[in-house]
């Protein structure tokens, strides 16, 4: 699959680096933030600009990618990229991240956000789900 | 008015003060506590620290009674984010939002919203400082991209008709003043040295309706 990963160090280009090892197409916009040398030690393809403007995300090939994810630290980034992402470039899947779940009632079909991931909600979420008794059979 | 304000920098804190004095109930919201400290003291509005982009905070803040929502943040997205959530969730009438990127221009348009661009403004009015003194403008619309200006026919046009100034797309005659009266020129009106010609004008047309006017015309 051909998939756009927006967002900087951390989590995004690790994503993008399993992903890549699993084969899929993957590149990374990086928004002149001074990751270049880290993505190209990390082997990893990438296009410097603003993933603000639609041109980026042209240049990163979101024309014919299938995937989008939207995963900065910036709530109101991963918004306007999806939107971007979705209305002008038409990507199928665009996947965003969550920082502040008090942003998360925004993420939805009008933004242009297919899937949503949020750390917080995911753990929380996690945290009310019984842990299974192993001396219980 | 009831307006909201989001951001209150230099320029939210100003206009929170300017739109209170002239009698406009004001609520101005910040993410940072201490830019209260640019609203002087007693300030007449209400100041309310938190994001603007949380439902929750402009609920509480009473988007629900905003009549214009103006977000002024250093930050594009969350100018968008905001300005979207007052205009479709809170169906506040009138949304405005600054651009300060002109390279983001794109995401604003993608979903309607009426911007206010810095950068975009500066430019067009030093330009027309710079270079276009002679042709001071009456009015402007938008961010500048759209001007009125009033100029006296010059003796060399005497004779020309008003049509003949028209550029589609970036100029058009659009009031004529003789003698103390006005009047909406056709296409076939004759001018007269001494006329004062009301033209609508692209920013970036100036350079040529100048040059008409100072005699660099020719047809």
């Amino acid at each position: 699959m051909k998939v756009i990963v927006v967002g900087g160090a951390g989590l995004p280009e690790q994503v993008a680096a399993v992903l890549r090892d699993a084969g899929d197409q993957v590149t990374v916009i990086d928004s002149g933030l001074g990751r270049e040398q880290a993505l190209a030690d990390a082997g990893l393809h990438y296009v410097v600009g603003d993933p603000l403007v639609p041109a980026t995300l042209e240049a990163a090939g979101a024309l014919k990618a299938d995937v989008l994810l939207a995963v900065s630290q910036s709530d109101e980034d991963n918004l306007v990229i999806s939107l971007l992402g979705k209305r002008r470039c038409g990507v199928p899947k665009v996947i965003a991240r969550v920082n502040d779940p008090a942003t998360e009632a925004l993420f939805d079909a009008t933004w242009g956000v297919d899937a949503v991931v949020s750390p917080a909600t995911a753990l929380v979420e996690m945290i009310r789900v019984p842990v299974a008794d192993p001396t219980v059979s | 008015m009831q307006v909201m304000i989001m951001g209150c920098g230099r320029t939210g804190s100003a206009l929170a003060v300017r739109m209170h004095g002239e009698g406009d109930q004001v609520t101005v919201i910040d993410l940072d506590k201490t830019a209260q400290g640019r609203l002087p003291p007693g300030f007449g509005g209400v100041f309310r620290h938190g994001n603007g982009v949380h439902r929750r905070v402009l609920e509480e803040a009473g988007i629900a009674h905003a009549e214009a929502f103006v977000a002024l943040t250093a930050n594009d997205s969350a100018n968008i984010v905001a300005a979207r959530v007052a205009r479709e969730i809170f169906r506040v009438p009138h949304v405005l939002a600054r651009l300060h990127d002109p390279a983001h221009a794109e995401a604003y348009r993608e979903l309607g919203i009426a911007t206010i661009g810095s950068v975009q403004t500066t430019v067009n009015r030093v330009v027309q400082l710079l270079h276009h003194l002679t042709l001071e403008p009456h009015q402007t619309f938008g961010n500048g991209e759209t001007l009125l200006v009033r100029s006296r026919v010059p003796d060399y046009l005497g004779g020309r008709n008003a049509g003949e100034l028209n550029v589609p797309g970036e100029i058009g005659v659009v009031e004529l003043s003789r003698r103390g009266h006005s009047q909406i020129p056709e296409p076939t009106t004759p001018l007269e040295p001494g006329d004062v010609l009301s033209f609508i004008v692209a920013a970036g047309s100036l350079g040529r309706l100048r040059s008409f006017l100072d005699g660099k015309w020719s047809s």
